[in-house]
């Protein structure tokens, strides 16, 4: 599985998992969660357009995409609530590794969203 | 059959007069994926008569307006944010997070552009003697253009055009052949604001068409950015024959590492700082001076941090190094590690020969690292322009500042240290245009001036910031008095 090992990499891996969350509320009917996921998916491409300092682009080590590995096809309450708690997970790994403050302030909040919807 | 480019002159693709047309390789794939046409005298001519007749009109239009379209040109450049950022990496061979950080500093210059309503203002004194009055005003010069470089195809460009216009100029730009599909895609973008025809022009080539400009009596001013040798003859070719010019030159940029430095924190950032855009930029760190007991610790940190970095296709968002722009620059890039090792310099990381899979033929040159080495050396002293670092020694302070003085070059230099003391020291001593205090790409925002001293840069103001508007526009004093 491919390194989340740049500024680019994690932020377009957060983008692919809300675009993902997207399809997969559609699925199971909750056209809420979906229109969270599509707003989250959209502000994700503004922070990865207008954070990205060309000056401090620095290697990122330490996370990988195979940690986390998403059931979609699991659409029970459980399987939601399983697909959240790896989603915060996530944020909450990156958030500390990216070093331009704005965008780590998005994904620290995207993991306490994802942590919620893992809680409801 | 490869696209050929077409010059963008008075509103209109146009075909160029000649018959000479240079390949466009993505520098990964080896793919021809464009021409670029080696315009003419009379092509640039061409562009000269539609600016000139443009700036008649531009030069009234309400400078609010002008300021309007640069809004409506930041909307677009944002809405295609992303497919420029893959046009910089195909035909650059900088990584995908590198192109759009490139995107998203010319987009600052946009942004600097539309505040002009505000930052053209000047002032003026009542009464400066018994009823009289003195006002300064500032008032556009004319045609204007720019001569960039293939290191940053879309941001170098965009430092001067958007200010350049605002101001009421009107624009030629002649990108590198290297690299001029970012340029076009810009202009697509720009014919969709509408402009008045001829406000900004389109002329592709090379050392033909940037003489053309230069020698132009139409044309009022110059920018230009590559090397040093170039730069000098910009300079004087512009001077000579009466025009505005500022000319950016080349670059050795030096960084002290003071043993009170975090090394770790240090090293990871004069990694991107040295490798970013495989070195290929002219901020980008070319020598580590390890001073006292950094010395030792600084090499090792950077060969564990720098043999470690994935280089690769940069359109692969996990790629942190991309390729240099061209074989030939590979040749070069390559023949200099030759000459440092010949020297007697430490070979410590070799990124000669690499090969990444599925682009074998691609212009890659891994991190590599010489230690070792002495201020006589041609790699201490001359330019690189890759993905090489020099690494030398100092015993105190005093040995590092006098070493980085030595220079010919003054484009940058960097400290990395946890003393103020020394950091102000280094401000104040070190003979650069741009100073970075534990930042190992001191390059300056849109709103500050951007230009080095001594060989890295030719001319009197700088790109950027407040410098631009002097370059672009005239001063003018009225005194009045009413009897």
């Amino acid at each position: 599985m491919p390194s989340l090992n740049t500024f680019g990499a994690i932020m377009t891996f957060a983008i692919n998992l809300e675009n993902d969350l997207v399809d997969y509320y559609r699925a199971v009917g909750d056209t809420e969660r979906a229109a969270e996921a599509d707003k989250r998916r959209s502000n994700l491409e503004r922070v990865r357009r207008e954070n990205v300092v060309e000056i401090t682009l620095e290697a990122i080590d330490g996370l990988d995409e195979a940690d986390y590995a998403f059931n979609f096809d699991d659409t029970s309450e459980a399987g939601q609530s399983a697909v959240e708690t790896i989603a915060a997970r996530f944020y909450e790994d990156v958030a500390p590794k990216i070093n331009v403050r704005q965008a780590q302030r998005v994904l620290s909040r995207y993991a306490g969203q994802h942590s919620g919807l893992a809680n409801a | 059959m490869v696209r050929k480019l077409k010059n963008y002159i008075g509103g209109e693709w146009v075909e160029s007069t000649t018959d000479t047309y240079t390949p466009v390789h993505n520098p990964a794939t080896c793919e021809v994926v464009a021409e670029a046409p080696e315009s003419t005298y009379e092509d640039m001519d061409r562009a000269v008569q539609a600016a000139q007749v443009a700036f008649e009109e531009w030069r009234r239009m309400p400078v609010l307006n002008r300021a309007q379209y640069m809004h409506h040109f930041k909307t677009l450049l944002e809405d295609r944010f992303e497919d420029i950022s893959r046009i910089v990496v195909e035909e650059n061979g900088k990584t995908i997070d590198e192109a759009r950080g490139e995107v998203r500093r010319g987009i600052e210059s946009v942004d600097y552009a539309i505040g002009m309503p505000f930052l053209m203002r000047n002032d003026g004194v009542e009464d400066i003697s018994s009823g009289i009055d003195e006002t300064t005003i500032r008032q556009p010069v004319g045609v204007f253009g720019a001569i960039t470089p293939f290191n940053f195809p879309f941001m170098v460009p965009i430092w001067f055009m958007p200010t350049a216009i605002v101001c009421g100029n009107t624009y030629i730009m002649k990108p590198s052949p290297q690299t001029p599909l970012s340029m076009e895609i810009t202009y697509e973008i720009l014919e969709e604001l509408d402009m008045p025809e001829g406000v900004v022009n389109l002329v592709h080539g090379g050392k033909d068409a940037a003489m053309a400009m230069m020698e132009h009596p139409g044309v009022a001013g110059v920018s230009f950015v590559g090397s040093s040798p170039v730069a000098k003859i910009i300079y004087e070719t512009c001077s000579r024959n009466g025009k505005r010019v500022q000319a950016q030159g080349g670059a050795k940029n030096y960084i002290a590492v003071m043993p009170d430095a975090d090394i770790a924190a240090s090293v990871k950032n004069i990694v991107g700082a040295a490798y970013g855009c495989a070195g290929q930029r002219c901020l980008a760190a070319a020598v580590v001076v390890g001073v006292g007991d950094a010395y030792d610790k600084v090499r090792e940190e950077l060969i564990n941090q720098a043999r470690n970095l994935q280089v690769g296709y940069g359109l692969d968002e996990t790629t942190q190094m991309g390729t240099v722009v061209s074989d030939a620059a590979k040749q070069r890039i390559e023949n200099m590690i030759e000459q440092g090792v010949k020297e007697g310099a430490s070979l410590d990381l070799d990124g000669r020969g690499i090969v990444v899979n599925g682009f074998e033929g691609g212009s890659f040159v891994g991190p590599t690292i010489l230690s070792d080495v002495k201020p006589d050396m041609v790699v201490a002293k001359e330019e690189i322009f890759g993905p090489v670092l020099s690494i030398m020694r100092a015993d105190d302070f005093e040995g590092a500042v006098d070493i980085i003085n030595q220079s010919k070059y003054g484009n940058a230099a960097s400290i990395f240290t946890s003393s103020g003391k020394d950091a102000r020291e280094f401000k104040y001593r070190v003979n650069a245009g741009n100073i970075g205090v534990n930042i190992g790409v001191a390059a300056p925002s849109a709103s500050f001036p951007f230009g080095g001293q001594k060989d890295s840069f030719f001319g009197d103001l700088h790109g950027q910031g407040p410098d631009s508007i002097e370059f672009f526009t005239e001063r003018k004093v009225v005194i009045e008095r009413w009897i």
